[in-house]
């Protein structure tokens, strides 16, 4: 559940994926692309040798007709195996889940891994993972070894989430993913909270509002 | 979201408390030259007093002013620098401030993990516990109904030897109580020509001789020697059997084991045509045990080497032999009959298994014989060569 106050709406998304598949590359480059009303610094904390530690987070929020501060706080975890109790505790609350693969071929078993850890992880913080919205982005597709896209999609095919596919260090679909976890955050929680009956938010207004386009 | 989760929106108040304020703002004031205060979201006062006028410089941590720095005389362009200089000062905070935050959450989902682990290894090592306690008593009633039924096999076995028995005895007894009775009837006939002579008397010496009484005489006296030997005969199997059913005896007493084994082969009787018994006895030292029961285990390995030197269908010797050691007493009962297959011979202590066609054989002569000599604290063994023989062994120590 997104945390509400009186006068604010704040949404938690995170980033989660392998070790080195791109989270942190993915929140740099929305801090560049998109241009909300309220956009924060990306608040980078302690990295060793250009790897997570604990979360990056990047603060986003526009206003509402209503007056109703809608925010959204874009989180990554540390992709490394040993860093998994970390990686439980950025996932808690979460509203929202970017799932970022590598999509070299030689990644696919952690690919894989790391996507079990993340359903394992969600039942554990009590996160409904049927449920919550949740899209799956392909990074590094300029990489030679790199698994066609015809060969991804066929494989998940059968599967419910949105896939994507990007090249975050060019910004490539990062946006496109970006507002594909938004369509679904906004349709998840549209009804419960009222956005378009009390807010005057309709699925398009909050896209833009979010990503900065007129 | 709780007051401990690293990822709640933090306030300035709780990032600087009342005495980092009193570090900061004083030095901050006299930078700025100017009156100041310091304020939270709500425009509460958390240093200083503000003007009612005082021009607010926002004090943003994410996205929203965490609070503001108010001051009615200072420079703006100079409050606007202060302004970056707090910000700067408070974001440093925050980020520690998470960090130690979300690093005690990684911890204590660990120590809760470890503690659901722990719980539930508890929960199933009680349920295997529990298990265990009922496997033991499911394994003691087994047990014990294995143990009644093995009595009701010894039971079958012992009345199965005692119907063998009875056949074998019936025919040693039939033999001499045919001659006797044949030879009574034939004394009968003497005293008849007896009975003669009384009315021949007159012709003297003539009528004894035409009776041909001195044959009478000589062969009465052979028929009534017949007869007794006959009765001792029987006398003698009759006192076999007593013994050998241990009947009136206490069950244990010291024995000697070749008085067991003679019984043995003395109630068998006489071997079939073509068999040798081949008896070699060393001294033994009395042995603390139940003859009875002894008995019915040397009789029927005896009868087994019998059958087997019969099965093979050829002449043959059973070799019966006892020594002692200082550990105890060594018997051998072998013989060179038709032996046993590997596979047999694994199977032969089972109860019940059986080579011998149906109502021949019990199969429960081995078993019975192996329960009975490991009740006497010995055991028995055997070596078999298929065509050649088969040799039982069986130890009982006497040392205490």
């Amino acid at each position: 559940m997104p945390d509400q106050d009186a006068g604010s709406l704040s949404f938690k998304l995170v980033y989660y994926g392998p070790a080195q598949s791109g989270k942190t590359t993915n929140l740099l480059r929305l801090h560049d692309i998109l241009s909300p009303e309220l956009k924060g610094e990306v608040m980078t904390m302690e990295t060793k040798d250009d790897r997570t530690l604990f979360f990056d987070l990047l603060p986003l929020g526009f206003r509402a007709p209503s007056g109703l501060l809608i925010k959204l706080r874009l989180f990554t975890v540390p992709g490394q195996v040993a860093h998994d109790g970390t990686r439980k505790a950025v996932l808690s609350r979460a509203d929202g889940i970017v799932f970022v693969a590598d999509s070299d071929r030689c990644q696919e078993t952690n690919n894989g891994e790391a996507f079990q850890s993340m359903a394992d992880n969600c039942h554990r913080v009590g996160l409904d993972f049927e449920h919550i919205p949740l899209v799956v982005q392909f990074n590094k597709r300029d990489l030679p070894g790199a698994v066609p896209e015809a060969e991804i999609r066929e494989r998940w095919e059968a599967a419910p989430w949105p896939l994507h596919f990007a090249v975050a260090l060019t910004g490539e679909g990062v946006e496109a993913t970006f507002e594909s976890l938004l369509r679904a955050l906004y349709r998840r929680h549209d009804a419960e909270l009222g956005l378009a009956r009390e807010h005057g938010v309709g699925e398009q207004a909050f896209v833009a509002g979010m990503l900065g386009r007129p | 979201m709780s007051s401990a989760d690293f990822d709640r929106e933090w306030r300035l108040g709780e990032l600087f408390d009342a005495r980092m304020l009193e570090r900061i703002a004083p030095p901050l004031a006299e930078l700025l030259g100017a009156d100041l205060a310091i304020l939270d979201r709500d425009g509460a006062a958390l240093w200083g007093r503000p003007a009612a006028e005082a021009r607010r410089e926002a004090l943003v941590l994410e996205i929203e002013p965490a609070g503001y720095l108010a001051s009615s005389s200072a420079d703006p362009a100079r409050l606007r620098s202060a302004g970056r200089m707090f910000t700067a000062l408070l974001r440093a905070e925050a980020r520690y401030r998470m960090a130690s935050a979300l690093h005690l959450e990684a911890v204590t989902q660990d120590f809760e993990t470890l503690k659901l682990e722990h719980s539930r290894l508890l929960a199933s090592e009680a349920r295997y516990r529990k298990l265990s306690e009922e496997l033991e008593a499911r394994v003691e009633a087994q047990v014990a109904d294995l143990e009644a039924r093995q009595l009701q096999l010894y039971q079958a076995e012992k009345l199965a030897s005692v119907g063998q028995l009875a056949a074998g005895t019936a025919h040693e007894i039939n033999n001499p109580l045919g001659f006797v009775s044949s030879n009574l009837g034939s004394f009968k006939h003497y005293l008849d020509t007896f009975a003669a002579l009384h009315g021949r008397l007159a012709e003297g010496e003539a009528a004894w001789q035409s009776l041909d009484l001195d044959f009478v005489l000589a062969d009465g006296a052979e028929l009534l020697a017949d007869c007794s030997a006959g009765l001792a005969r029987i006398a003698r199997i009759v006192a076999d059997l007593k013994s050998f059913s241990n009947e009136g005896r206490p069950p244990t007493e010291a024995a000697d084991l070749n008085a067991c084994l003679q019984h043995a082969v003395s109630v068998i009787g006489t071997p079939p045509p073509g068999i040798r018994l081949h008896t070699a006895l060393a001294p033994l030292p009395p042995l603390a045990c139940n003859p009875g029961h002894l008995n019915q285990v040397f009789a029927s390995l005896i009868r087994n080497a019998l059958q087997a030197i019969q099965d093979a269908g050829r002449p043959g010797t059973v070799r019966i032999e006892s020594e002692a050691s200082a550990a105890g007493i060594h018997i051998r009962i072998a013989d060179d009959g038709v032996g046993m297959s590997p596979a047999q011979l694994a199977r032969a202590f089972e109860p019940f298994y059986t080579t011998r066609s149906i109502g021949t054989g019990t199969g429960l002569g081995l078993s019975t014989a192996r329960n009975i000599v490991l009740a006497h604290h010995g055991s028995i063994e055997l070596a078999s060569t298929p065509g050649a023989g088969t040799t039982a062994t069986l130890f009982f120590p006497t040392a205490p």
